[in-house]
């Protein structure tokens, strides 16, 4: 049979985001894969040096759209590294509280994202109607849902509103009780199981060779995750496991999902109660409000993302602007390396799974 | 369940590769970041051999590669940030090349994914690196007909404002739709507007 080019995106139910890959074929099996990023180059990178420090702030959280939280803690991360700055505790708390409820809703959103290539829409309504109850607290918290611009150099911008830790913890709850749901109607089903068995299969030494991190890695057995082997914020002070799986393919990682889940509520629980009261943010540098300098320096400062190590390399040279931000987006080994050499021998309609399972995410790619 | 290790023996770990790299290698400085974190300034042609000896005692997990253009000490700095999986250290690995004649040498070797960080830093800065066949090859930019874009001297602003110049209207549209809603009184005949 011929080999034939069949074009995958820029637009497809299955991805986030504008994402093409170009694959050749013969019958229904894709035999080479052609990465097309660059759909939503958007030069952010550019950008941020023209803008204020501060200002960065509004445009940072759009570099990664499903997760933009991770975008204002690595570069604030990033900032007080260079600053040599102590953000206050219940800062410290609050920014941990805030990454954990992101990381639930993306989990949230990724049941969602399964159900498109799989036909199976139950489960993104209600999944996404699930992630809205946590982005009402957002736009509690922030005043805005998706774009919460709440993390922000030297702490966070506000305390929290009045009654939100009452929220949150029957937030929690709701989310706890409704998991079993998820593993049964998601996880036990027949179709999915059919559908994502022995599909997408990556092992651990492609992984470490190429530098997947995250579920793709946790999915073929290795307990690797950032938050417990380089620390950041109050995470070596709180307990909670890693769960990991050993099959590497798509059904080990969307069920590693609802177990990240539990130990996000663990975490967020304990942050509640060991958080103190008192101030949630400082002064990074002298300067006229908004109009600060940062210290010359350069400093690297990443996250344990949903789809793996998320970072900001930061470079100051004294003045009011960066002098450059490079984003280290979690999804560049899986969704350019990993395309080209992993994705040969997919089926053609495994191709949406495979992009989606491997938490390929156009934004961060482009950037 | 694994636990981290802390700040304190992390450190001295980094000191003593540092040590260690410094009686290998020669001239190399440490930049201490944070507990966890150290830059080396390393000469460009001991590089290479000092990636490949930090890979060989664990850190073996190329986070990005990524360049800072110093235009006016007329230099490329290229950062290779390198994670060791079991300390949980981090080394930016940083060498300064002329940018009058960018051109360094490929990892894609020892870091397959390498290719397309090269790729990228040779779209948005020019860095050529030998033994990359691919790194000419357009990655997000398509069609580019300018400097790279993240070099200094390229000029976002001038470059968009020679490309996609300002519209002029010989007509008001504003006006013509309030002709039309009947707000006010007035002719548009032949109302097609010139974009």
């Amino acid at each position: 049979m011929g080999e034939m080019k069949l074009f995958f995106g820029p637009n497809h139910p299955g991805l986030h985001g504008n994402f093409s890959v170009h694959m050749y074929v013969e019958g229904d099996t894709v035999i080479r894969a052609r990465p097309v990023p660059g759909f939503l180059h958007r030069g952010f990178e550019k950008l941020m040096e023209r803008r204020l420090w501060y200002q960065n702030l509004a445009l940072i959280p759009r570099i990664c759209v499903q997760e933009p939280d991770i975008n204002e803690a690595c570069y604030a991360m990033a900032i007080e590294k260079i600053a040599k700055v102590d953000v206050p505790e219940r800062a410290q708390w609050i920014r941990m509280i805030v990454l954990e409820l992101a990381r639930i809703a993306n989990h949230m959103w990724a049941f969602g994202g399964v159900g498109g290539p799989t036909g199976m829409y139950t489960s993104m309504y209600w999944s996404v109607s699930d992630r809205d109850k946590v982005l009402d607290l957002f736009e509690e918290l922030s005043g805005a849902r998706i774009y919460h611009m709440y993390i922000i150099p030297g702490g966070v911008r506000k305390d929290f509103p009045p009654h939100f830790e009452e929220k949150l913890v029957k937030l929690l709850d709701y989310i706890e009780g409704r998991l079993p749901e998820y593993e049964t109607f998601v996880l036990k089903n027949r179709i999915l199981h059919t559908r994502l068995r022995g599909i997408a299969t990556i092992d651990t030494e492609t992984c470490l060779k190429i530098g997947v991190t995250g579920i793709g890695l946790r999915a073929t057995g290795v307990p690797y995750d950032i938050r417990k082997i380089a620390p950041y914020l109050f995470y070596d002070r709180v307990e909670f496991d890693v769960p990991t799986a050993t099959e590497g393919d798509a059904l080990a990682r969307i069920s590693l999902k609802p177990q990240e889940i539990r130990q996000s509520i663990r975490i967020i629980r304990q942050a509640l109660e060991y958080m103190p009261s008192g101030p949630v943010n400082t002064k990074i540098a002298d300067g006229n409000g908004l109009r600060i300098r940062v210290p010359k320096g350069m400093a690297y400062a990443k996250v344990e993302s949903t789809r793996g190590e998320y970072g900001y390399l930061v470079v100051s040279d004294g003045e009011e602007k960066p002098y450059r931000v490079a984003v280290r987006g979690a999804s560049y080994p899986q969704g350019l390396y990993g395309v080209e050499h992993l994705m040969p021998g997919t089926r053609i309609d495994d191709v949406p799974i495979w992009l989606d399972t491997m938490g390929v995410c156009a934004p961060e790619i482009d950037r | 369940m694994m636990n981290s290790m802390n700040d304190a023996s992390v450190s001295q770990e980094l000191q003593k590769v540092f040590e260690e790299l410094k009686s290998m290698f020669g001239s190399c400085e440490a930049v201490h970041i944070d507990a966890r974190q150290y830059k080396l300034i390393v000469p460009s042609d001991k590089t290479l051999g000092m990636l490949t000896y930090l890979k060989s005692i664990g850190y073996s997990h190329l986070s990005i590669i990524t360049c800072v253009d110093w235009i006016d000490e007329k230099k490329f700095e290229l950062v290779y940030i390198l994670f060791n999986w079991s300390n949980g250290a981090t080394f930016l690995v940083s060498t300064f090349i002329d940018r009058d004649r960018p051109v360094f040498y490929t990892v894609k070797d020892m870091w397959p994914t390498a290719e397309y960080y090269e790729r990228d830093v040779h779209e948005f800065f020019g860095v050529e690196f030998e033994g990359n066949e691919n790194c000419k090859k357009p990655l997000m930019l398509e069609l580019w007909d300018d400097l790279p874009p993240l070099r200094k001297d390229f000029d976002p602003l001038q470059y968009s404002k020679e490309h996609f110049p300002d519209r002029t209207y010989e007509k008001d549209p504003i006006h013509e739709a309030r002709i039309i809603r009947g707000d006010i009184e007035g002719d548009i005949e032949g109302g097609e507007i010139d974009g």
